[in-house]
């Protein structure tokens, strides 16, 4: 009962807010599960999407950040503790964040606006990501990375790759999701995929190598575990001279042969704008979710040196960068 | 502010639960058990599993998560007795076998119970004129009502045995105790609670992870800790009752660290420091209050 008097009381600024364009600082809340470079560029993204269209810190609004430091028994709080601070909107990076944003704030009229869940159906956020009438105060933009597509790339790569293997940790939402996808998708493209569990960082070497001899490529996803320990799969990828693609292009440097992906600062600038929207008056149950695209391919040279490997021109000419020399380089223009 | 507090406590009596049953096997059994990592785990797995496919009760999934908790709670002791595996790597196996039982149980890592009927949305409706309160309420009964059975159960002679066991092992053994089936028992007890614990915490937080359980041993020694140095006691009632205690001072922390933490300068990735940082201030109030006195009554 009270929730909804304070819903309804909120609900009324904003209004007041849009109507009249003034006020006190309107306060958003941003939460991500952990500090990782991909989430803190989502966050900066977020910001400077508001900066751009006219929204000065300090001044028209008020930022109150926050991180679970990876422990999700802290999203709760974090998200009490928003809801005390009253603040007009929430943006909550990762599921496990906007699933406590979406528990704690619903009924009270607050929008949630949710970034970097890679199913957001699946995970129950919303009903439909299309139809979003149903969807109640929730939207936001999905990080689902185009796995067929990665497949495809590796099958373009080199026509006798037969089977993928797949390092992953089972615990990670995003990760378990992309992996049974390209286990659906896999046999289409004629590929099978072959599977190895590492639950920390730590097991992520020995998963690596139970797969070296048994497959002709590797591909790690968007598996924070994984990719924290993704020298162990360079090493193992370099010991059997099979490709490896890495679905995080921060992390082209450190040795995959190609790595595609979303850039998480344009990620974040996607955020942004569905809170611009809001910010604009719209209702978040008018917004559908939004899908990144535009996947890049970057291309590291002197890792597919070390394994005699050569890139296809179709290849080379829709990267967006690649490693040469020890540096990167980026197609002008870009 | 006051609202906020109430959430505070909330957790503080959710999480009290697996502080008990840390309790049981740190300062009772004097058994290290690191199982809770995994139990607490296994108790949100349960529960959400049975709230999502089966529409169960929200409270007898609270009980079936504590019969599972008690059955990992007796592979630990099984392990420990019967195979002779130390005590530490007993409970370390446990929680790296449930990490893989727990995955099986969910089918995948995290559970949303956005859109099922919880037993905070049963309690909400239920007792709807007590309004902001209504789910304090009924977790502070829940957790007071197990906190009584628990001191009722210490009081009894098997109670009394089990303490035993961990007090002085030869003692009881000579009086014809077998200390074997009671560390087991009281390991299966302990992990009963935290899984009731994990249970509860899925159905406040609407939703259960598959990290959710990493530290669980962390805050539920916190709470000992910190519950048994502001309230020594040798008394049982006393020793629940500081467990409690040590645990809301741990989840007002953390809601302090998160409301007020800024305005002394910590930014978001300082949360655990400040959060800490709090607790060390609450052990010390005492000590420093204790030492005043001392000088005060010696002028």
């Amino acid at each position: 009962m009270k929730r909804g008097i304070a819903g309804l009381a909120v609900g009324l600024l904003i209004v007041a807010i849009a109507v009249t364009g003034l006020g006190a600082p309107i306060r958003i809340g941003i939460c991500k599960i952990v500090e990782h470079p991909a989430l803190d560029a989502n966050e900066r993204g977020i910001i400077d999407a508001l900066t751009a269209a006219g929204y000065v810190e300090g001044k028209d609004v008020e930022y109150i950040l926050a991180s679970a430091q990876g422990d999700p028994n802290n999203s709760i709080p974090i998200a009490q503790n928003f809801l005390a601070k009253g603040v007009t909107l929430v943006v909550a990076i990762s599921t496990p964040m906007a699933l406590a944003a979406v528990e704690v704030f619903e009924g009270t009229g607050v929008p949630v606006v949710f970034s970097a869940v890679t199913d957001p159906v699946a995970a129950g956020l919303v009903l439909d990501d299309d139809d979003s009438s149903q969807n109640g105060n929730v939207t936001g933009v999905s990080d689902l990375i185009d796995v067929a597509g990665d497949l495809a790339l590796l099958k373009e790569l080199s026509a006798s790759v037969r089977r993928v293997g797949i390092v992953y940790n089972p615990g990670e939402a995003n990760s378990a999701r992309l992996t049974t996808i390209a286990e659906a998708a896999g046999p289409g493209l004629g590929l099978s995929v072959v599977k190895a569990v590492a639950d920390t960082s730590a097991n992520v070497p020995a998963a690596a190598q139970s797969l070296v001899g048994r497959v002709d490529a590797f591909y790690v996803t968007t598996d924070n575990t994984v990719v924290s320990a993704i020298d162990a799969v360079i090493a193992a990828a370099e010991e059997g001279s099979v490709p490896f693609l890495m679905a995080d292009p921060t992390s082209l440097r450190f040795g995959p042969v190609l790595a595609t992906g979303f850039d998480y600062y344009k990620h974040g600038l996607l955020a942004g704008d569905i809170v611009l929207q809001i910010l604009a008056g719209k209702k978040p149950n008018q917004i559908p979710v939004v899908y990144q695209t535009g996947a890049e391919i970057h291309l590291n040279l002197d890792a597919a040196a070390r394994i005699g490997l050569e890139f296809p021109a179709s290849l080379i000419d829709r990267a967006t960068g690649i490693f040469f020399g020890g540096a990167s380089w980026l197609r002008s223009g870009d | 502010m006051g609202s906020i507090l109430i959430h505070a406590a909330e957790q503080g009596f959710a999480y009290g639960i697996a502080a008990l049953g840390v309790f049981i096997t740190f300062r009772i059994l004097r058994f290290p058990d690191l199982t809770v990592d995994g139990s607490f785990v296994t108790g949100a797995a349960i529960a959400s599993s049975l709230l999502t496919s089966m529409g169960v009760d929200p409270f007898l999934a609270l009980a079936v998560a504590f019969g599972a908790g008690c059955v990992a709670g007796a592979v630990t002791g099984l392990l420990h007795t019967r195979l002779g595996i130390t005590d530490l790597l007993a409970g370390v196996l446990s929680m790296i076998m449930l990490y893989s039982i727990n995955l099986r149980i969910m089918g995948k890592p995290n559970i949303s119970l956005l859109r099922v009927t919880t037993l905070s949305d049963v309690v909400e409706k239920a007792l709807s004129p007590l309004g902001a309160v209504a789910l304090l309420v009924v977790l502070a009964g829940l957790t007071f009502l197990i906190k009584l059975v628990l001191d009722a159960f210490f009081r009894t002679e098997f109670g009394l045995a089990l303490r035993a066991t961990g007090d002085n092992e030869a003692m009881i053994v000579s009086q014809g105790v077998n200390t074997k089936s009671m560390k087991v028992f009281g390991l299966a007890l302990s992990n009963g609670l935290v899984a009731m614990s994990g249970a509860l915490v899925a159905q406040y937080s609407g939703f259960a992870d598959v990290g959710m359980g990493v530290g669980t041993i962390v805050t539920g020694l916190a709470a000992v800790i910190v519950g048994g140095s502001l309230i020594r006691s040798r008394r049982i009632g006393w020793m629940t009752a500081s467990v409690l205690v040590g645990s809301l001072i741990y989840r007002v922390a953390v809601m302090f660290a998160l409301r007020y933490g800024y305005l002394i300068g910590f930014q978001a990735s300082d949360l655990k420091l400040v959060t800490s940082l709090i607790v060390i201030v609450a052990l010390v109030i005492p000590t420093v209050r204790e030492r005043l006195m001392r000088k005060v009554g010696s002028c």
